[in-house]
């Protein structure tokens, strides 16, 4: 489904991605691990189309599509789906009019017609128990004073809503205690599907007890560095980055879970 | 050295006759008044940043004629009485038949009453500041009175069209007064409107509007400000508060050649409280200058005002707001927020909020910005599928919303957004 390689990306200049390589099939789950800095959260913005990355080099494809040639808003409505590390609050624009916007744009790329009204606030509250999101979250700004956790689930009701063929999620564990973890966990796997993948991008292991990849990948210094697993995400739970070689910046304020 | 321009041709043309003999020695002392004035340059500090867009032609020292037809019939869920060219057309407007509320044309009034309104008028505004705006009493055909009784209630909003014929040149000087008595309730809607620009007449618009409102009065006041392009606008409203009332105000105007409001309030009595609201967009070549004055005279009186602009292409938007609170004026409270929304490296805002504060008792905020849309909130859309232009419309729209949201009369909300609709998509071009 999608194939990566050789990928590098700057931002200002400077190399942050130096030479990515990974193929995803559909179905799979992938884990991408590594130490802040690593380039992690590049490697998403980049795949969904962040202008403020600059591809210097490289291919990425979707199925056969060469991504790279695309708008981000035409990645989205052929299936990529970026979960934000830290989803953006927009005032004076309701969830609900943004999310409709958004399900009916991807409707028109597919040649069908507009959800009205009602069908849609149906198929929104019905997401919305997914991530067990109050429906009254569809009526507030997008993201406007939700609460870290609340923003994470927002996130993931999107996937849900907008069933894309590749979710990229971005650190979406951090900042939630075990029990938002769980749901937004639950929410994760219930995009599970044989043609759907999934690349989660995380620090750190714990969220992998709950929606467990078939590989895992460790990305250091903008390369990936080593694959495996999911056997590979424990061991590096137990030793730490340090074990390969790496340092790791945050190990310090990792928390003990 | 040629000589400064001044207001003298203004002057060419007898009106006003039909009027009151108090009401035309008004506007003869006003006219003589303004005879020498010289119009405001760049070097004139209320007009610094717009006096570029004033280009006053003789061709508009005519009075538009007081006749004709409208162009077009606005059915409104209300009350409503219908300005020609400044001038009032009873056959198009439809009174409200209610206790407690008169609404008479100043030629309409005997003797008597023409000489207390004499004595009124211009009385909520302070001349030096609206020099310009002064125009309108030395030249208005005809105007408004509206009397509420105290305790009288106007049980819907009472609209007034402003209509402009934009065919031919010459000028139209509106002008209303509200005389509102204690405890009375009113919404008036204002909405300034043109038909049939050649693109050629050189038309100008001069409109007041005065509220005089007794203790615990409560006025709501919306103005659309929807003129053609062509047609250059400059209108002030002024408004005295007494004790415990409360005025309330919603403007929202789109850009032309010349668009100036100023917005002038006296808090006149303990516990008197304002709410002004603007929106403006502007577009292309356009203008509006919004020049707002609240003056805290009493203590105890809060004001609450909330701007938000927005320039697009080589538009040009000017926010002047003052505040201005009194020595006496002890436990005031007042907020000023304006944010400006800059959707190309063409267009121009200057915004300057002015405090002058003379009490030591007082809670005065304020605060201004000018920005660009957030790149990461586009990227945030974008990355939904949604496409780049409505990611641009939503997000703009997102600017005002809360604004025009707070339009508590639902058919001008929709008249509102309308409009806006229609700048957005001549603002936002498919890609």
């Amino acid at each position: 489904m999608l194939s990566i390689k050789n990928l590098h990306a700057s931002v200002e200049d400077k190399e942050i991605l130096k030479g990515i390589n990974l193929e995803i099939k559909a179905g799979e789950v992938h884990a991408i691990m590594g130490p802040n800095g690593s380039g992690k959260s590049t490697l998403s913005q980049v795949l969904a189309g962040n202008e403020a990355f600059e591809v210097t080099e490289g291919e990425v494809t979707l199925n056969g599509q060469n991504l790279l040639e695309l708008e981000t808003e035409e990645r989205a409505r052929e299936g990529i789906f970026l979960a934000f590390q830290y989803p953006v609050e927009i005032p004076g624009v309701s969830n609900l009019q943004f999310l409709r916007t958004a399900v009916n744009a991807m409707r028109k790329h597919r040649g069908e017609e507009d959800m009205n009204a009602a069908e849609f606030m149906k198929l929104a509250r019905e997401v919305c128990k997914q991530v067990d999101l109050d429906p009254s979250f569809l009526k507030r700004g997008v993201n406007e004073g939700f609460s870290g956790g609340e923003k994470k689930r927002n996130e993931i009701m999107q996937a849900l809503l907008l069933q894309p063929k590749l979710a990229i999620l971005d650190e979406t564990d951090s900042g939630l205690d075990i029990d938002a973890l769980k749901v937004v966990a639950d929410g994760v796997n219930a995009l599970r599907s044989p043609d759907r993948a999934i690349l989660m991008v995380t620090h750190y292991q714990r969220l992998l007890n709950h929606i467990v990849p078939d590989y895992v990948h460790v990305l250091a210094g903008g390369r990936i560095i080593k694959s495996g697993g999911r056997e590979l995400a424990l061991e590096l739970e137990e030793k730490g980055y340090g074990w390969l070689g790496i340092k790791d910046e945050d190990a310090a304020d990792a928390p003990a879970n | 050295m040629k000589p400064a321009p001044t207001l003298s041709s203004a002057f060419l043309h007898p009106a006003g006759q039909s009027l009151p003999q108090p009401l035309l020695a008004l506007r003869k002392q006003r006219a003589a008044a303004l005879l020498g004035m010289p119009l405001p340059t760049r070097k004139t500090e209320n007009w610094k940043y717009s006096a570029r867009h004033l280009k006053l032609a003789d061709d508009m020292a005519i009075s538009l004629p007081a006749e004709g037809k409208t162009g077009t019939s606005l059915a409104v869920p209300g009350y409503k009485v219908v300005f020609l060219n400044g001038v009032m057309l009873p056959e198009a407007s439809e009174f409200p038949d209610l206790d407690g509320i008169t609404i008479t044309s100043f030629s309409d009034l005997d003797e008597q009453e023409a000489r207390e309104l004499a004595g009124r008028l211009d009385h909520t505004l302070t001349p030096q500041s609206v020099q310009l705006a002064q125009l309108n009493s030395a030249r208005f055909e005809d105007g408004l009175l509206i009397r509420l009784q105290p305790d009288a209630v106007l049980d819907q909003p009472l609209y007034i069209i402003h209509e402009v014929n934009a065919d031919a040149s010459g000028s139209a000087f509106p002008r209303i007064f509200v005389d509102a008595g204690r405890h009375s309730r009113l919404t008036l809607v204002e909405e300034f409107i043109s038909s049939g620009s050649n693109g050629q007449a050189q038309v100008l618009v001069n409109a007041v509007t005065e509220f005089c409102l007794d203790e615990g009065a409560h006025l709501t006041s919306i103005r659309l400000d929807m003129e053609g392009d062509s047609i250059q606008h400059i209108g002030a409203t002024g408004v005295r508060q007494q004790r415990n009332s409360r005025f309330e105000s919603h403007c929202v105007g789109f850009g032309g050649a010349l668009r100036r409001h100023d917005l002038q309030v006296r808090l006149e009595g303990e516990g008197a409280e304002c709410k002004l609201n603007g929106v403006v967009v502007a577009q292309g070549a356009q203008h509006y200058d919004n020049h707002t004055n609240i003056e805290h005279v009493v203590g105890h009186g809060n004001s609450e005002e909330t701007y938000r602009n927005i320039a697009a292409d080589q538009a040009h938007v000017v926010f002047n707001g003052r505040i201005h609170i009194h020595p006496d004026a002890q436990k005031s409270n007042a907020e000023m927020n304006n944010k400006n929304l800059l959707l190309s490296n063409g267009a121009e805002i200057d915004t300057k909020p002015e405090l002058e504060i003379y009490a030591d008792d007082v809670k005065c905020a304020h605060g201004a910005t000018i920005g660009q849309l957030d790149k990461t909130s586009v990227f945030y859309l974008v990355s939904r599928g949604i496409g780049r232009r409505e990611a641009h419309v939503l997000l703009t729209m997102a600017f005002i919303n809360e604004l025009v949201a707070q339009i508590p009369v639902p058919a001008v909300r929709e008249t509102a957004q309308t409009r806006l609709n229609q700048f957005f998509e001549a603002t936002f071009q498919e890609a």
